[in-house]
């Protein structure tokens, strides 16, 4: 293989407005990319791996070292619009990158770029527009797309200027499952075509893909090689604050319970497949049952419902001939002190049912009940309602506004109507909860903090209005593993020592399995599946119908069973999943 | 509410005024305009008021839709009619206290009231029936030659583009912060003048936040697909005049010429000549 990008001793520096030292976002890098290959970058937020991938494109130059594309230096301005065109780029956030407001226009913007003969330039839409099955959609609007139907005509859009390369720098950070398979399946297939590919990402089962992964902290390449030799440093990868794909940290814990899983397994088939083989061999009945936590009976005693909803329907623009009807006669209760997990497809009304809790959007009929007040009354004052449910909108560090991060979470509490001091204090109490340091960052602007610190100053204005119930949508949507798991923890924190009621909305089932006690299942406007995770995701076929997955446990239990191995399929967390499958290869080395 | 404002939209249709090229639309509504300033009394409405009808009739947009349009700027013709009726001198007809309606004012005000609706509706017409993205290649065509004195056409053109895109994407980015900030207890309605001014600042500091960095990724990703302004670039869809634009041009030669000949009184000597 030939090569496609030579990365030499590159270095790249920016100066922060505080600093007087630069800082070295990328520092003395070198990598060769071979053509036709398939490489994954991950690395935790400013690492530094978006600011090489722009490298590469010539957005950015180096401040020292080298770039080569197709053996064209990067700092060659004259081959700018051909190293641009040979590495094409494609960007994180689907609706800022399309030009256009039709899909083959925004699709032709490259080509028209660079000249081409209009009839020629026609031939590429079409065949961009097939090779990423967008084809129907070509008249379309933009704003009318869903996410993914957007990264597919950002990645059409690259592909008409016939490039060698694709660099994707996060494209499936902002997209949901469905969204997120139909790009990684367009960007095996361009792959496959030839197309050498640079993904950078923040999911490790999308790393797993690749046929190379490198992963950077601070700049600097930590560990580079093939997935099977990145993943098998497990330990060094989760204290970079990174994760591994699930079927590694599996077999990882296995290994460290003595038990022999071979080094090239990483991902949960295979793993299923090598178990099961070990067990049938043996002929070894399965595991004894471990008692769930999810059958303790104390959980469904509670009657002190907290929100209770009956027959609501919501219908948008009634009256309009786009009238749509968003909520189908819902009705569910949450007791006190729960841990609701609510999930379904985008466009299920998942939104919605959330902002009706919250009084943003009122009813066409039924009813809400909080704390036993109906809120879909007339005469019911708002202010009532947010000082009692907080509702914490997806990528909530939009919202910031102010000079302060202490002044921007008063705001909710100052609106609520409290004196200064008494704000001043929830402040304080607000910000340390989400797990800051206040002294530090009360008079910092929230505009220079990092994104996962945002978040939780965002969180924070709503914490600091004490509700009893708070409602989270995607809270960690767009983060790395590192914050991830930091924002579930402290939202963990809140239902446990505050004993705040959770509404949790997600696309991450392990997340879900792990922390709800109820799962509401959302599809087309109405409730599909109610009751506690175990419940719900032993309707796998369903679930699947509905185009959401199982929990990475229960998938490797399914898996398990598929090839005839009996386990219990209401294991749902990789702890209890570890607990099931080393007992099980136990009684099997036993036997 | 933004939902109501016709003015400016597009009625999505396949009509032959639809498929007209954009060019032709532009300069008829340029020529439809100067027309209303030609005419000089209600009789030369006739052969405009005929045109108009016969294009909302071509062009299937309904009446309706239409008139709604008219909506924002109703206060805007009351009050050219109201100054025309009251300031116009002439032999009085109605008079209170200062006020004093004469007959020419009345004659000025339905002529000037009627011009400025007629000019609405038109003008209107040729949004609501040419796609926006075609507009902007139109105008962008239009204004080429004007290149060479200096007028940035592509650079216009693009900018109308763009706006046309990301209208709906910041109306959507609105609506989000409104409501995140709603739940904060934010109170966008009630208060007085100062109080709701202020009650905006939460909503629009986020609103250009997020517009800046709309513009920055959007740069980004222009230059990534080699945007290098309009030099060397061309056009998937070119803007090709057909048979049925040289029809239109045709048409609107002979909608001049008729205005033209009614207002300078050559129909009347036309028929006394006849």
């Amino acid at each position: 293989m030939s090569e496609m990008i030579r990365i030499d001793d590159l270095v790249y520096q920016y100066r922060r407005e505080d600093q007087l030292e630069p800082v070295n976002a990328v520092n003395h890098v070198s990598i060769n990319i071979e053509r036709g290959s398939f490489t994954a970058i991950i690395g935790k937020n400013g690492s530094g791996k978006s600011t090489l991938a722009k490298n590469i494109n010539a957005l950015l130059l180096p401040s020292g070292g080298a770039i080569y594309v197709k053996g064209f230096n990067t700092a060659d301005e004259t081959k700018l619009w051909e190293i641009r065109q040979t590495a094409g780029m494609v960007f994180q956030n689907p609706d800022n990158q399309l030009v256009s407001t039709i899909v083959e226009d925004d699709v032709a913007f490259g080509p028209e770029n660079l000249g081409i003969d209009p009839d020629e330039i026609r031939q590429r839409v079409d065949d961009s527009l097939y090779a990423v099955n967008m084809y129907e959609e070509r008249k379309k609007a933009p704003h009318l797309l869903s996410g993914g139907q957007k990264q597919r005509i950002a990645i059409a859009g690259v592909i008409a200027m016939r490039p060698e390369c694709i660099i994707l720098d996060e494209p499936t950070a902002m997209l949901d499952p469905h969204g997120r398979y139909e790009v990684m399946e367009i960007i095996e297939k361009l792959n496959r075509e030839g197309i050498t590919i640079l993904l950078i990402t923040h999911f490790m089962d999308e790393a797993a893909r690749a046929d190379r992964v490198i992963i950077m902290d601070q700049g600097e390449i930590s560990l580079d090689g093939t997935p099977i030799e990145v993943f098998g440093h497990a330990d060094e990868i989760k204290k970079l604050g990174l994760d591994v794909p699930f079927a590694v940290d599996m077999a990882h814990r296995l290994r460290k319970r003595g038990i022999e899983i071979p080094q090239n397994i990483i991902d949960s088939e295979e793993l299923a497949e090598y178990i099961a083989e070990k067990v049938k061999k043996n002929h070894i009945a399965a595991a004894a049952k471990i008692p769930s936590h999810k059958d303790d009976p104390t959980i469904t005693v509670r009657e002190d419902p907290v929100i209770e909803v009956k027959n609501l329907t919501h219908v948008y623009s009634e009256g309009m001939p786009y009238e749509s009807t968003a909520l189908k006669e819902i009705s569910f209760r949450i007791e006190r002190g729960s841990f609701v997990g609510i999930i379904g497809h985008t466009g299920s009304g998942k939104s919605t049912l959330i902002q009706h809790l919250n009084g943003l959007l009122k009813p066409k009929s039924g009813s809400i009940f909080i704390n036993g007040v109906d809120i879909t009354a007339k005469d019911i004052p708002m202010r009532e309602i947010r000082r009692k449910i907080g509702l914490v909108f997806q990528y909530p560090e939009y919202q910031l506004f102010e000079e302060t991060v202490h002044k921007d979470v008063a705001f909710g509490p100052l609106n609520l109507g409290l004196s200064q001091e008494e704000a001043d204090l929830r402040v304080k109490e607000a910000i340390e909860l989400v797990g800051l340091n206040y002294e530090e960052i009360a008079q910092r602007s929230p505009f220079e903090l990092s994104g996962g610190q945002k978040r939780r100053v965002a969180i924070a204005g709503v914490i600091a209005m004490k509700p009893q119930i708070l409602i989270l949508d995607e809270p960690t949507a767009g983060l790395d593993p590192k914050a991830h798991a930091d924002i579930l923890k402290m939202i963990e924190a809140l239902h446990d020592r505050e004993n705040i009621s959770i509404l949790l909305v997600s696309h991450n089932m392990g997340d879900i399995a792990r922390l709800a006690d109820k799962v509401l299942v959302m599809d087309r406007g109405s409730l599909a599946l109610t009751g506690t995770p175990a419940e719900v995701f032993a309707n796998a076929e369903r679930l699947e119908a509905l185009g959401l997955g199982l929990p990475p446990a229960a998938e490797m239990m399914k898996a398990l069973k598929n090839r005839g191995v009996s386990v219990p399929q209401d294991t749902l967390t990789i702890d209890a999943a570890e607990e099931e499958l080393s007992l099980l290869m136990k009684n099997n080395l036993i036997g | 509410m933004i939902r109501d404002i016709t003015l400016g939209q597009y009625y999505p249709g396949e009509s032959w005024i639809h498929r007209l090229d954009a060019r032709i639309k532009i300069i008829w509504t340029f020529v439809y305009i100067i027309s209303l300033f030609v005419v000089r009394d209600f009789r030369g409405y006739i052969p405009v008021l005929v045109t108009l009808a016969l294009i909302i009739g071509i062009s299937g947009v309904p009446l309706k839709f239409i008139l709604k349009g008219l909506k924002p700027i109703f206060l805007i013709i009351v009050f050219t009619f109201t100054i025309n009726m009251f300031m116009t001198k002439g032999i009085p007809l109605l008079s209170f206290g200062f006020l004093t309606i004469t007959e020419e004012g009345l004659y000025n005000a339905l002529f000037m009231g009627s011009r400025l609706v007629l000019l609405i509706i038109g003008s209107s017409l040729l949004t609501l029936a040419t796609k926006p993205i075609n507009l902007t290649d139109g105008i962008e065509k239009l204004l080429s030659p004007g290149q060479k004195i200096g007028i940035p056409a592509h650079e216009l053109a693009m900018m109308m583009t763009i706006a046309l895109r990301f209208i709906p994407t910041l109306l959507e980015e609105t609506d989000k912060i409104m409501k995140a900030q709603m739940a904060r207890g934010a109170d966008f309605e009630s208060g007085n003048l100062l109080n709701r001014a202020k009650s905006l600042i939460p909503l629009l500091v986020p609103l250009f936040i997020s517009a800046f960095r709309i513009a920055q990724d959007l740069a980004m990703a222009m230059e990534a697909r080699c945007y290098r302004g309009g030099s060397h670039r061309t056009r998937m869809n070119g803007m090709k005049l057909k048979k049925k634009d040289a029809a239109a041009s045709v048409l609107i030669a002979l909608y001049l010429v008729v205005i033209i000949a009614q207002a300078q009184g050559l129909f009347h000597w036309l028929i006394r000549f006849l």
